[in-house]
């Protein structure tokens, strides 16, 4: 009766409430109550501990005040568009990273390989050669047609308004 | 869910007595858990909310200005006077004015034990306390609450 626990409650106040939660194995349920019988203090407490506990089964739980249930019933409704579904947002933000993934792949050129420069010089240099034999080319072909245009625009005019500049060109000709 | 609300709402009222913020930390802690719900798992949304609720009351307890400790205090020194004569059901109104004079946690702890009929690991996990903790506090608590029914008993 005088021991105490650590915790400075008596030895048997851990049995007392033990017993109430129904934690008691029956051999300890046994001892404390022999014990109970010759201790008078001891009996007291067990006594008013069962009449606290039946006291307190007429304690029920209250029920929430309507205003209450009322609010906490507009909870989904008042927070629907702060709160977007968590799996949603999840899967969403899953697949917008895996496509920006792809997309970074897909989008980025492919690094050229020294040979492909290399072999890209080449076709640049051929190209350019072609191009300037074929500008060359051009521009002496514009060059003759031009001239002989000009030289027969301009003679031709005039030999037409002098009939006999015409006659002693062809002579010169002939 | 409504097991819940209600469970809420009687550990505020304990706790803070008063009805309108009672009602409001019971509101903030529903919110709470409509944000975090897909995080919780499904059987710990009792201890989870048990723990936001009373973690709101005791903000607003702390919060409180001295004078109005001062009237809480006043009036639960007045509230479970003596019951001679008393029927039970009147014992049960006594009891819980006398629960509500009890400091922390051996309030939270009578009320989520001893009225909620929670586990002892389940008030472990909302007062964040060791088991053996939990034990010996509603010990304590018992045995203060045991000690004033015997005085007023006839």
């Amino acid at each position: 009766m005088t021991s105490k626990n650590v915790d400075d409650l008596p030895a048997w106040e851990s049995q007392v409430n033990a017993l109430l939660d129904s934690e008691l194995d029956e051999a300890s349920t046994d001892a404390l109550k022999q014990a109970a019988s010759k201790d008078h203090e001891l009996a007291r407490a067990i006594i008013e501990a069962y009449q606290l506990q039946r006291s307190m089964d007429s304690i029920a739980v209250e029920q929430a005040p309507a205003s209450l249930r009322r609010k906490l019933r507009n909870i989904p409704r008042n927070n629907r568009q702060s709160r977007p579904p968590y799996r949603w947002v999840m899967a969403t933000a899953m697949a917008s990273i895996a496509l920006l993934a792809i997309s970074l792949v897909l989008i980025q050129p492919r690094q050229p390989s020294q040979a492909d420069v290399e072999q890209a010089r080449q076709d640049l240099a051929v190209a350019f050669n072609y191009i300037d034999k074929i500008g060359h080319m051009t521009g002496d072909r514009i060059h003759s047609v031009l001239a002989s245009q000009l030289h027969n625009g301009v003679t031709g005019n005039i030999s037409k308004h002098f009939p006999f500049t015409e006659q002693s060109l062809k002579e010169e000709n002939t | 869910m409504e097991e819940y609300q209600n469970q809420a709402w009687t550990l505020a009222r304990y706790l803070l007595k008063d009805a309108q913020e009672a009602e409001d930390v019971c509101q903030e802690a529903f919110v709470k858990l409509w944000h975090h719900q897909d995080s919780i798992d499904k059987d710990k949304i009792r201890p989870w909310l048990m723990q936001v609720t009373r973690n709101g009351c005791l903000d607003r307890l702390r919060r409180r200005r001295p004078t109005e400790e001062l009237v809480e205090w006043h009036h639960q020194d007045e509230s479970p006077g003596p019951m001679q004569g008393l029927q039970q059901h009147q014992t049960g109104q006594w009891l819980k004015r006398a629960i509500g004079g009890l400091k922390e946690p051996y309030r939270s702890l009578v009320v989520l034990r001893d009225i909620h009929q929670h586990s002892y690991e389940e008030v472990a996990v909302v007062l964040e306390l060791s088991l053996s903790q939990v034990k010996v506090y509603l010990h304590r608590a018992r045995k203060q609450l045991r000690e004033q029914l015997a005085e007023v008993r006839p």
